[in-house]
């Protein structure tokens, strides 16, 4: 398997360039490209465009497809805006800060033999710039920017590519899929029509 | 969030990040103080509104977060033309600001990251005020003269200390987005249902054991998030019970069964006990209850989604299951066991 270099990418356009080129091939190397997100110092007027808020939840803003092999979008959350717990399509899942601060707790898949909700695992919360990662294999995650006074923006790689997932009540592991919808899509707003 | 159109050029100005402990406007040329429309002075050192600030005649935003201001002094009264005013992250409190506050015509007031104790009574003046954030403070409470704020749309109150809900913020006529967020409140007042407007809800992280049934008629509501709360998973049911007085079954004899009386018949005081009568919350029941009720806790799937606990009264303790419903009843139809999806689109209960 080729050996890419990696460079640290000075602009969001070069980190999209390597992006593209760890994912010509077929097999994703977890740990490269969670370093390659990570070394990439966000600044603000490289992404600004594509931070759009809504003021009652998080939003989703397309920035790249990936030649179809990933899909990186910008998430931005209001103060107090947080997801439900989810899974993510058996697809790889890669989560870096580009302002503020997230909380990411962990939890088990649901075990109907256990009574008394879903099992957290752990939780952390993830300082600008950092990367996290997940996988269905390491489990369910709920997303949070528990500020009351800063809004968060993150950066999103998800591959392969995925429209809907399934999100869980944390009281009774109970589970329903959900479609996904893009806010804007490089740049531009795209409202949801049913 | 404070959404402002960002402007070009000339008509913004920022000064954060440059260690200010005072705003010395020599430099800024009299044009510019006409001209500026936006101003930032976001992590900077300043103690008090530096009072040169209303130099900018014309100034309609204000940032001037992430200091260590204790007090905005009168000046700021001067801007007269200011519609958002951000002070995050400061040291302000209910007696930092200045007496005639309430006279500005503020549309967006941001506050959040202080150390707001009590609701500053100055706020309650606004007639204009569409946005208002307190969150992060260590409020307690919510004063019943929060309707006066009648232009508010958005309320935030995340992260305080508030137990209790008044019934009057039910009167703003054009609230969309409530967060109670982080805070200590053990019920919702029902009165909150008829909340039209209402389009998010934001309750996670209280002290909730369950919800009036009320809840089930915001039909705006699109966003309502309410983990972290002990909300009851099991059925409980409240087995204390007053037996009804003679009055009572009399009177309910009377109503469920539609006995037809003129008021001349009827003592005047009798008269107005019958009209006190409730109805039985159970829509297979056509029964009416006055004082004597039973608190039931029922389960309802949310839109199909999640079971929520919701309070309501019975007429009886017998009556939580289909009973010999009274065919001149004008009970209402809608089913308790579920909501349709359109109704709620995202619960975020997690």
């Amino acid at each position: 398997m080729e050996q890419t270099e990696v460079m640290k990418p000075e602009t969001l356009n070069d980190l999209i360039k390597v992006l593209h080129q760890i994912f010509s091939s077929d097999t994703v190397n977890v740990e490269e490209v969670q370093n390659l997100m990570e070394s990439y110092e966000s600044k603000p007027e490289e992404w600004m465009e594509y931070a759009q808020f809504d003021k009652f939840r998080y939003t989703r803003n397309l920035v790249d497809e990936g030649n179809g092999k990933f899909n990186l979008m910008i998430l931005c959350w209001g103060e107090g805006h947080g997801s439900s717990i989810h899974d993510h399509t058996d697809s790889h899942c890669f989560m870096k800060l580009l302002q503020g601060q997230l909380k990411e707790t962990l939890f088990e898949w649901p075990d109907h033999k256990i009574n008394g909700g879903m099992t957290k695992k752990s939780e952390r919360v993830l300082q600008e710039n950092q990367c996290a990662y997940i996988h269905d294999s390491i489990g369910l995650h709920r997303v949070e920017n528990v500020s009351h006074t800063e809004p968060a923006v993150s950066l999103h790689l998800y591959s392969p590519q995925f429209d809907q997932c399934n999100t869980f009540d944390q009281r009774t592991g109970h589970r329903n899929t959900v479609k996904m919808t893009f806010w804007s899509k490089y740049g531009e707003r795209t409202p949801f029509v049913r | 969030m404070d959404v402002y159109e960002g402007l070009e050029g000339e008509k913004v100005l920022n000064l954060s990040r440059l260690n200010l402990d005072n705003l010395d406007l020599d430099d800024v040329g009299e044009e510019r103080k006409r001209d500026t429309q936006q101003l930032f002075l976001v992590y900077n050192r300043f103690i008090m509104l530096p009072g040169s600030i209303c130099h900018f005649s014309n100034l309609v935003f204000l940032d001037i977060s992430c200091n260590r201001l204790a007090f905005i002094c009168e000046d700021i009264l001067r801007l007269s033309k200011l519609k958002t005013l951000v002070a995050k992250n400061n040291r302000l409190d209910e007696f930092s600001l200045p007496k005639d506050f309430g006279t500005m015509s503020l549309e967006v007031l941001n506050f959040s990251g202080n150390r707001f104790e009590e609701f500053p009574s100055e706020f309650l003046n606004l007639q204009r005020l569409q946005s208002l954030s307190l969150g992060g403070n260590r409020l307690k409470s919510i004063p019943a003269e929060i309707e006066q704020l009648t232009s508010l749309e958005l309320l935030y109150l995340g992260g305080n200390s508030i137990t209790s809900i008044p019934p009057e913020l039910a009167n703003l006529p054009y609230l969309s987005y409530l967060v109670l967020c982080d805070n200590r409140i053990q019920s919702i007042p029902p009165q909150l249902a008829q909340m039209n407007s209402l389009r998010s809800l934001s309750l996670h992280n209280n002290l909730l054991t369950y919800l009036p049934r009320e809840i089930l008629s915001l039909f705006q509501l699109q966003e309502l998030s309410l983990r972290g709360n002990p909300l009851v998973v099991r059925f409980v049911k409240d087995m204390t019970y007053d037996p009804p007085s003679l009055l009572e079954l009399a009177g309910r004899t009377v109503k469920s069964r539609n006995l037809p009386y003129k008021p001349e018949d009827l003592p005047g005081n009798l008269v107005r006990y019958l009209d006190l009568a409730s109805k039985c919350p159970n829509p297979k029941c056509g029964g009416v209850y006055f004082d004597s009720c039973v608190r039931h806790i029922k389960f309802v799937d949310f839109c199909g989604k999640y079971r929520l606990p919701l309070m309501h009264y019975l007429c009886s303790p017998e009556c939580s299951s289909p009973c010999s419903s009274n065919p001149q009843s004008d009970a209402d139809s809608e089913d308790e066991s579920s909501v349709p999806a359109h109704r709620m689109q995202k619960v975020l209960l997690g």
